[in-house]
Formats: structure tokens, C-alpha cells, sequence
């Protein structure tokens, strides 16, 4: 259990407050916990999630050491949740672990209490058959993503050993629940275009966990003695493979949406589809789907270009196509015959990623942090369920 | 005849891309200066097209207006109009006229005493296909109209530079920001109400999804959501006696009718002499042309401080019955009744 007055009138900084993570960190911080947030904002855009909390927004960016320690003046806990996601390589390094280090050196100067900072457990790599827990080593595997995280790492523990600053680590594995991109929205939205591969069937364990569960280990983390210098895996600690997951998601899609295949057929499909006229079809199907990707490519140059010309053809297209989203009372009048979906392409080298048993031990969590999940996957998806009904992903009207 | 010497005074993302560019066009107005208190955004936009007067105090060249379009940040709407009124300039006000509904009435009155036009910037009813809404209403096609249900909002992705729109200066959240433009229409479209029930999600800051349950005094009822967290069907769906008609909310949306018992549905865009509404440039034209005669003829404007008025009002009513959207995700989960 927490401790309710752990947070009570405390400043906490929270970098990344306005993404997945950080945004229910910096809401249940606000509204379960009474602490005073300093939510650190890189792009006010993305900030309408935690725009309802009574917390203080500060803009900068985490690459900036003036704009980190601005923000974080006062603080006295700091969750570090913001990395990069766009950009080069290089320009992602510099936020992943170029950030981590203005991040390190605030924390110092301002004699924060504790540094949290979530990473991934990735930096294992994605090739463990078997029992993964903290005592294995850290693997490079040349994917800047991961590699940055380990890097981080590498500096934050050092930074802690040798200028005493309170630093914890958190590796998360698939995290999931409301407003999840990678393991919940992405998944349902591609699933209502595609059939997604169920990689031999989908036997992989998939070590989903709970969002609500995540923060629960960042929160205690933060004020346990014995996470000081310490790296603890998070995972819902249930036995999930991709085939439970999955199905679940299809589940609520209502129709037919993956397939199994065995690696053999992956690679066959894959090497199929690098064609030309498949990329037309997805570039297609993205810009009809998904407003937010189409208006960010169409202010590129060469795409306002095109969309000037094209205009009339897309606009054809728009309303030959069967939209799923499309309004209830024409939804009624013209339900047209569904076709089964196409199979989504899967680059052959995500396969280790899904096939791969591995099964996350969460008992240091367990015994340092007094971690225990309170979702179980059944209750977490259900209320994934209500939220992705609620957001207007899957039909309301089911 | 002279053109009337008109200011713009707000020089944010609206007035760069849309206000003057439309206004230097005109044939009625001619742009004499912008202000803004960044003395240097109103300048450089004023360099750009050779405006020869920019201040960032507007007393200081009131002498050098006979107009004014105010898009300054929305706080500031009811003060500024009321000082300009009664200075004996015309206002074009941005939505929406002001955060609360008394300040609406004290411009009226404003615009009554000094005899000037207070027209305000609801320009989505200027828009082809609102106004053809309208007239559907109007003459009856529908029939009485029994239920509505409006759906507006997206996942939030404005290129905002500050936490502006998230504070509580810029009159509240979505409500207020989208909810202006929605309920105005309902409002225009379908009468005043009789009867609200609201809900949001505030929680300290400012609300960023809201659920309005309206009865209207035509005996009609319906449900208002906005949201800047999810994307929604973006459409209006009115429904009366003799069948239903469902309209888009983004510019130049198509329009769809069915008539009751009918399979078939009639669905399409509105055209004006063979052509749709061309560009949001034509429709703050329409606006601003609106505004001239106006002035020129001592007239009500197409949308007038009284018109304007009534979302605010609306949304003053709304904010005073206030009640919290329970989210089952985001409540502490030491409720039960989440883990069925």
C-alpha cells in the first residue's frame, strides 16, 4: 500500500507530464495524493489531459539546463518520464540521455529527495527464453530506443554512487490501460484495419501491466530506503501471452482481427508485401484513419503540395470508402458487406520480440518495494474496455 | 466613398492568417493600424504589409479609427469593447463576446447609448451550410423538432505556444472554447432552452470534456458533448417529425437528410451559385462586409451583441448546475464497482 501523506502538499516535478505515463502519474499525484505538481511541458498541444488537475504547468525542454533547473527549483521529489520520441538518432539521444544528465544535476542542486526514472525492460534485450529478472546484465542491441535507455542508466547509477544523489529505476514492461499508445491504442487501432500475426499462435508472453499498477511501483519508488540505487522490473506478474492479449482486443473490436502464423509464414507475408502498390493502400488507409498523423504530413512541404493536386481524387476516395467511425444514423442506412481485413505487414525483426517466452520476475519489486499489482489482467482490460468505448475507439453502440 | 479607418488590435494566430489578410481586401475598410501589447508581433506584421501605425496602448491611436476588430485574448473582450463604444468607435468583437453574461448585457447597452455596431465574431454562422440549416428549420421541412444530439471535439493538437487555453483566463476549457461555436448554433438553429443539465471533468484546472443534457422550450430535447481528449463523430444530428437531418461541424461539411420511413438518404454539400463556400478567407469576408454595411446603414449586424450573447449565457447556466463526469479509470480504485 501506499502512504497516503507520503505526497501530501509536496512538491513532485514530473518530466514527460504531458505523455502516457507521466500524465496518470502527474493526474493520481493530483488528485489521490494532494501534491503539489510541477507538470514540465515541452509542447502545450499535447497538454489538454492534464489541463483539468490544479498543478502548475512549466515549459522547457529537458535538453535545456536552465529550463530543467527552473523547473525544478523547489522539488523535492522528481519523476523523470520524458524521452524521445522523434527526431534523429541523435537528437533523440540528447533528450534520452543528454536530458537525463540536466535532469541529474537539477536534482543535485535543488537536494531532491529522490529521482525516479522510468526506463524499460528492454534494456535486457528481447531475446530471454525463460526467468528475466534485475541480476541479468544490460544488452545493447543497436536499437537507439533501448540503447539510450542503457545508457541512461549507466549515468544515473553512476551519478548516484558518486555524488550521493537518491536515484531509483523503473523498467516497465508492456504497459497498457486508458490513453496507452503503444499496447492499447495502437493495437485497436490497427486491429480495426488489419488482422494482426499471432506469432505461433501468439504462445510469447507479452508481461502486460496495468498503468494503475506502473504508477503504484513509480509512487512507492519514490520514498522507500531501500530503492535507493536500485533497478526494479514492473509487470502485472501474471502469466499473459500475445494470444491473451490480443484476443482480448479483438474481443472488443467485434469482428475477426488476427491471425496465426508461424515465423516461416511471417517472413513469406512480409517479403509479399514490399511492394509499391501495399504502401500506397496503408499510406492511403493512414491518412484516411488517423486525423492526427494526416494534418501533421500534409504541412510538410512536398504533401501540401501533392494534397493541392490530389484533393479532389482523396476526397473520392473518402467517401467510397465504408467508414467505420461514420455517424450512427447513416451507419444504419448503408451497413455495407464487411470484407475480411487485410493481414498486417510484421517487419521480420520484431519476431524474437513476440515469440520469445520470457517471464518477467517482479519479486524484488515485490520484497523492496512492497509492489503488488492490484489489476489483474482481467479487471485491467475491463476497464480499458469502458475507456476505449468511452474514447470513441471501438463502437459505443456494441 | 471614404473607407472606414479600421484597427485590429490582438495581433495573435487569427489576426495574422485571417483578420487582415481578409481586411486589407476590402473595399469597405482600410487597415490603419494594429496593436498588441507584443509591441514587436504587431509590428512585424505590420511591416510585412505596410501599415503605417502600430502601438501597443490602443488609446494612444484611438483618433486613427473609426473601427475596430477586437482579437485580443478573451478576457480582455468585454472591458476593451465597452471603452471603445463608448469612445464612439464600431466593434467587431471575437467570440466569445465575453466570459460571463453580465458583461454581454453592459455591451449591449454600451453599443445602445453611443449608437455604434457591437457585432460579434460567431463567424460559423456564416457559413453556407449553417445558414441552409437554418432555413430547413425555419420552413418546417423537419417538422417539429423532437431530439438533437451534437457531438464535437478531438483529441487536442493546437499549435499553442503557451498554457494559455489551459488557464482559467481564457474563460474555462473546451466549454467554453468549442462549446462558443456549438451551442451558438444550436441556440440559432433550434431556440432557447428551457432546461440544462451539465457535467465535466473538471478537477482543479480547467474542463477538458463536457456532457450537456438540454431541454428547449419547443418542447424539443437533446445531448451536447464536447471533448478535447477523444475524437468524436464531429457531426449535429437534428431530428424532427418528418425525418432527420445530420450536418458536419467542419468547414464546408456535407449535409445529410433522411426522411422518416425512407430508406433512402439525401446527402451532400450546400452550394451558392454552383459553388461551396471556397475558403475560411470568403467567410470572414462575409463577416466583415456584414460589419461594414452595418455601420454604413445604422443596422443590427447579421450577429449582433444580442445574438452573441446567448451561448454565453448558456454556458453561464451551464457552469452554475455544475456536476462532475465520473471517469471509471481515473477514480482511486479502492472503489469496487470499477473491477466488474
Amino acid at each position: 500500500m501506499i502512504d497516503k501523506n507520503a505526497f501530501l502538499g509536496k512538491r513532485v516535478l514530473v518530466t514527460g507530464a504531458t505523455g502516457f505515463i507521466g500524465g496518470r502519474l502527474t493526474e493520481r499525484l493530483a488528485l489521490e495524493y494532494g501534491a503539489h505538481v510541477k507538470a514540465f511541458v515541452t509542447n502545450f498541444a499535447n497538454a489538454a489531459r492534464i489541463s483539468r488537475f490544479a498543478i502548475e504547468m512549466v515549459q522547457g525542454t529537458v535538453t535545456s539546463r536552465s529550463d530543467v533547473l527552473r523547473a525544478a527549483e523547489g522539488c523535492d521529489i522528481i519523476f523523470h518520464c520524458a524521452y524521445g520520441n522523434r527526431g534523429t538518432d541523435e537528437e533523440r539521444r540528447q533528450v534520452n540521455v543528454g536530458g537525463t544528465q540536466n535532469i541529474l544535476d537539477a536534482a543535485l542542486q535543488v537536494r531532491a529527495s529522490r529521482m525516479v526514472h522510468v526506463s524499460t525492460m528492454i534494456v535486457y534485450g528481447t531475446a530471454i527464453d525463460g526467468d528475466l529478472d534485475e541480476s541479468m546484465p544490460l544488452c545493447y542491441s543497436g536499437a537507439s530506443y533501448a540503447d539510450t535507455k542503457i545508457d541512461a542508466e549507466k549515468l544515473i547509477f553512476n551519478y548516484g554512487k558518486t555524488k550521493g544523489l537518491p536515484v531509483t529505476i523503473i523498467q516497465p514492461t508492456a504497459v497498457y490501460g486508458p490513453f496507452a499508445p503503444s499496447w492499447t491504442v495502437n493495437v485497436i487501432e490497427k486491429m480495426k484495419r488489419h488482422r494482426l500475426i499471432l506469432v505461433n499462435g501468439g504462445n510469447g508472453l507479452a508481461n502486460p501491466v496495468y498503468i494503475d499498477d506502473l504508477i503504484d511501483a513509480m509512487l512507492l519508488a519514490s520514498y522507500e530506503e531501500k530503492a535507493v540505487g536500485e533497478a526494479f522490473l514492473i509487470s502485472g506478474g501474471e502469466r499473459i501471452t500475445w494470444h491473451d492479449l490480443y484476443k482480448r482486443y479483438e474481443a472488443m473490436i467485434g469482428e475477426p482481427s488476427t491471425v496465426n502464423m508461424s515465423i516461416d509464414q511471417v517472413k513469406a507475408h512480409y517479403k509479399s508485401s514490399l511492394k509499391a502498390e501495399f504502401f500506397l493502400t496503408e499510406f492511403f488507409s493512414i491518412m484516411r484513419d488517423q486525423p492526427m498523423i494526416r494534418r501533421r504530413l500534409l504541412k510538410t512541404f512536398p504533401l501540401a503540395t501533392i494534397k493541392k493536386i490530389s484533393e479532389p481524387i482523396l476526397k473520392k476516395y473518402r467517401n467510397s470508402s465504408g467508414k467505420k467511425n461514420s455517424s450512427p444514423v447513416l451507419a444504419k442506412l448503408d451497413k455495407t458487406e464487411s470484407v475480411e481485413k487485410p493481414i498486417q505487414v510484421l517487419n521480420p525483426l520484431m519476431l524474437e520480440f513476440f515469440s520469445v517466452k520470457t517471464n518477467v520476475k517482479i519479486d524484488k519489486a515485490r520484497q523492496l518495494l512492497k509492489y503488488s499489482p492490484r489489476f489483474d489482467f482481467k479487471t485491467g482490460m475491463n476497464i480499458t474496455e469502458k475507456w476505449a468505448r468511452w474514447a470513441n475507439m471501438v463502437n459505443y453502440d456494441l | 466613398m471614404n473607407k472606414l479607418k479600421l484597427g485590429i488590435f490582438g495581433c495573435g494566430k487569427v489576426t495574422e492568417s485571417l483578420h487582415l489578410p481578409v481586411a486589407l481586401q476590402s473595399n469597405a475598410f482600410e487597415v490603419t493600424c494594429l496593436v498588441d501589447t507584443h509591441f514587436s508581433r504587431a509590428e512585424k506584421l505590420a511591416q510585412q504589409y505596410g501599415i503605417s501605425s502600430v502601438s501597443n496602448d490602443y488609446h494612444k491611436i484611438l483618433n486613427e479609427v473609426d473601427a475596430v476588430i477586437l482579437a485580443t485574448p478573451n478576457h480582455l473582450h468585454a472591458p476593451m469593447t465597452i471603452d471603445l463604444l463608448q469612445r464612439g468607435v464600431h466593434v467587431l468583437v471575437e467570440k466569445p463576446m465575453a466570459l460571463v453574461s453580465s458583461d454581454c448585457e453592459k455591451m449591449v447597452l454600451a453599443a445602445k447609448h453611443s449608437n455604434c455596431v457591437l457585432a460579434v465574431g460567431l463567424v460559423r454562422r456564416f457559413y453556407a451550410v449553417s445558414q441552409f440549416v437554418k432555413k430547413i428549420i425555419d420552413n418546417r421541412l423537419l417538422g417539429d423538432i423532437c431530439d438533437f444530439d451534437f457531438q464535437e471535439g478531438s483529441i487536442f493538437s493546437w499549435k499553442v505556444t503557451s498554457d494559455f487555453m489551459f488557464r482559467k483566463e481564457a474563460g474555462g476549457g473546451v466549454l467554453a472554447d468549442t462549446g462558443i461555436h456549438t451551442l451558438d448554433l444550436l441556440l440559432w438553429w433550434l431556440g432557447d432552452v428551457n432546461d440544462v443539465r451539465y457535467f465535466d471533468d473538471f478537477a482543479g484546472g480547467v474542463e477538458a470534456d463536457c456532457r450537456i443534457s438540454l431541454k428547449l422550450k419547443n418542447g424539443a430535447s437533446g445531448i451536447v458533448e464536447l471533448s478535447r481528449l477523444r475524437n468524436m463523430r464531429n457531426t449535429y444530428i437534428i431530428t424532427g417529425e418528418r425525418g432527420t437531418l445530420e450536418v458536419g461541424n467542419r468547414f464546408n461539411a456535407e449535409i445529410s437528410l433522411h426522411l422518416k420511413g425512407h430508406a433512402q438518404v439525401l446527402k451532400g454539400s450546400i452550394l451558392t451559385h454552383g459553388q461551396p463556400d471556397r475558403s475560411m478567407h470568403e467567410v470572414f469576408d462575409k463577416q466583415l462586409n456584414d460589419f461594414a454595411i452595418a455601420i454604413k446603414n445604422g443596422t443590427q449586424p447579421f450577429v449582433s451583441g444580442d445574438e452573441g450573447q446567448r451561448a454565453v449565457k448558456l454556458i453561464d447556466d451551464c457552469r452554475s448546475v455544475r456536476e462532475s463526469l465520473i471517469y471509471p479509470w481515473s477514480v482511486p480504485v479502492d472503489h469496487p464497482e470499477v473491477c466488474q
